[in-house]
């Protein structure tokens, strides 16, 4: 289905750059990490001080991985200014599955990210605003245990697809929420789908993501599928999802992914968070955006961006560069 | 006799614990050498894991059931190795570093190490330089190697290798780091030794890293 995010990014010319990145307006504003993933009004102004930094096309809610795991009773392990993650395991077999309360939606900091899409909508005076959230073979792994639950999808698939069942059920209320706010779409992230073989991918992450979007997605709410490990050799797996746009990471080769899908299907990513955008001097990502930019020429179905979320303490100059250089007002 | 060797290669490769311990049992039983066992048996099914997983055959699940029906048959064959005094063909010290709690990787490439023939010492998640030099210390590994998954904390390989120089436990040992956001310049810059990208490129590093070592 064609939704009004993805005419926004087909209409657009020249691409519009959308990296991944919340915690950099921390840069901006000061806060903390801490106080960005638990308090609407910090994350709200990270989004809104990059928002007014880079003329951001697009507003993203922040990447954070743990909300929904929080959600479900696993414990957080939360710091100044790090990503919260996830400590120990919720549950561990079959009855403790079975017995494992879906959440309601708003339950712990599901209600922060909720929030901080509602005041951006608000505020958005048109620009399009995509909330976040997790996919549901990582939010499994996060509830199970992350190599636990690789061993049982080959050992015990029978285990891990109740939890999915789950899963499954807590995303598609949660966003049902999110389409209520008037958000323009979610990115669901499914990192840890990237470690499984592509039958696997089919199975334990595509088959449910699909069923999300089956139930959720309309002309006025997109779902973009984020899989920074997946490879080319995934790439036809992932596109049994059905999502209307994906987002990928630096292992996967964009030029041959954009290759093999039809124009319809909308391709993001990728240049490295990390070994480009955090790491690399200016000079060399604007050498990288280049190439990115090369690699995607003459295809309109494509969104310049991250391969996954911006670490906190990116330079805001790379951010800079990468934006001018996608805009095309660098040399 | 060959065949026996053949069934825990298969038995390893194919993920089943239950056939490695069996055969390793059935092997020891029949006389067969135990250092045959590992290394014809337990370390040559590892390499070939390594091998489909570099292919592309193998992916992450599928080299964790491998790695644990390894385990399997080296529980069995450890206790003979031992009385045997037959050594490792090196020692490793290995953990996530300080302030981050990711493992997955970590735990890979000790299965792999392990698989090699390595004896590893996993300090699991959230290694604090001095509990690495503490285990440096007591364990005289030939390697140490860390991991981090995130931009924060990688910055804690580079304290970590600083004070096992100022306490004088770097020079006997290499050190090799990986985690998503390493790379071959942060490695040299922290001073390590070596940057693997996956479990299995870090089993062969090491191991060339120990072939250095001898000379």
């Amino acid at each position: 289905m064609r939704t009004r995010f993805g005419d926004f990014i087909l209409n657009s010319s020249p691409p519009l750059p959308m990296p991944v990145g919340v915690y950099a307006g921390l840069e901006i504003t000061g806060d903390s990490v801490r106080q960005a993933v638990t308090e609407a009004q910090s994350q709200f102004r990270a989004v809104m001080a990059l928002h007014e930094r880079f003329h951001t096309p697009v507003m993203l809610t922040a990447m954070d991985l743990s909300v929904e795991a929080e959600a479900f009773g696993c414990r957080i392990r939360m710091t100044e200014d790090e990503i919260p993650s996830v400590i120990g395991r919720r549950v561990t077999n079959a009855a403790e599955i079975k017995a494992l309360p879906i959440p309601a939606v708003g339950s712990g900091r599901t209600a922060v990210s909720l929030e901080t899409a509602r005041r951006l909508v608000m505020a958005a005076d048109g620009t399009p605003v995509l909330g976040g959230v997790i996919g549901p073979f990582s939010l499994a792994c996060r509830i199970f245990g992350v190599s636990e639950l690789l061993e049982i999808s080959l050992t015990e698939p029978v285990v891990l697809i109740a939890l999915l069942e789950k899963v499954t059920r807590f995303l598609t209320q949660y966003l049902s929420v999110f389409c209520d706010l008037g958000v323009h779409g979610v990115i669901m992230a499914e990192p840890a789908a990237g470690l499984l073989s592509p039958r696997g991918l089919a199975q334990f992450s595509s088959a449910y993501v699909k069923q999300i979007i089956d139930a959720v997605v309309t002309p006025d709410f997109t779902v973009i599928l984020h899989n920074c490990g997946a490879k080319l050799v995934h790439l036809p797996k992932v596109l049994e999802s059905g999502a209307e746009i994906y987002h990928f990471g630096a292992p996967m080769n964009l030029a041959q992914a954009l290759a093999q899908v039809s124009s319809e299907v909308i391709l993001a990513g990728n240049l490295d968070p990390t070994g480009v955008f955090f790491s690399d001097t200016q000079a060399e990502v604007i050498a990288r955006t280049r190439e990115l930019m090369q690699i995607a020429a003459g295809y309109k179905n494509f969104i310049p961006s991250s391969g996954c979320d911006l670490p906190p303490h990116t330079p805001l100059d790379n951010i800079a560069a990468f934006y001018e250089t996608v805009n095309g007002s660098m040399g | 006799m060959e065949h026996k060797l053949d069934e825990i290669f298969n038995a390893v490769v194919n993920g089943d614990a239950d056939a490695a311990k069996l055969n390793v049992q059935s092997a020891l039983m029949d006389g067969m050498d135990a250092e045959r066992i590992l290394n014809e048996g337990l370390i040559a099914s590892m390499k070939e894991v390594g091998r489909l997983f570099e292919e592309g055959e193998y992916f992450v699940p599928e080299m964790l059931i491998s790695a644990r029906a390894m385990q399997g048959g080296m529980s069995i064959l450890r206790p003979v190795l031992v009385e045997q005094d037959i050594q490792p063909i090196g020692k490793v010290v290995i953990g996530t570093v300080k302030g981050d709690l990711h493992d997955i990787g970590k735990n890979l490439v000790s299965m792999m190490l392990e698989g090699a023939g390595f004896q590893v010492y996993d300090l699991k998640t959230d290694v604090a330089p001095e509990k690495f030099l503490e285990a440096v210390q007591t364990y005289q590994p030939d390697i140490l190697g860390m991991s981090a998954l995130l931009t924060t904390t990688m910055n804690n390989m580079k304290a970590t290798i600083r004070l096992l120089e100022e306490k004088g436990a770097r020079e006997n040992i290499k050190i090799i780091v990986g985690g998503a956001p390493l790379t071959q310049a942060f490695a040299e810059q922290f001073g390590a030794d070596g940057f693997a990208q996956d479990a299995s490129q870090a089993a062969a590093l090491a191991k060339a890293l120990m072939d250095g070592s001898r000379g």
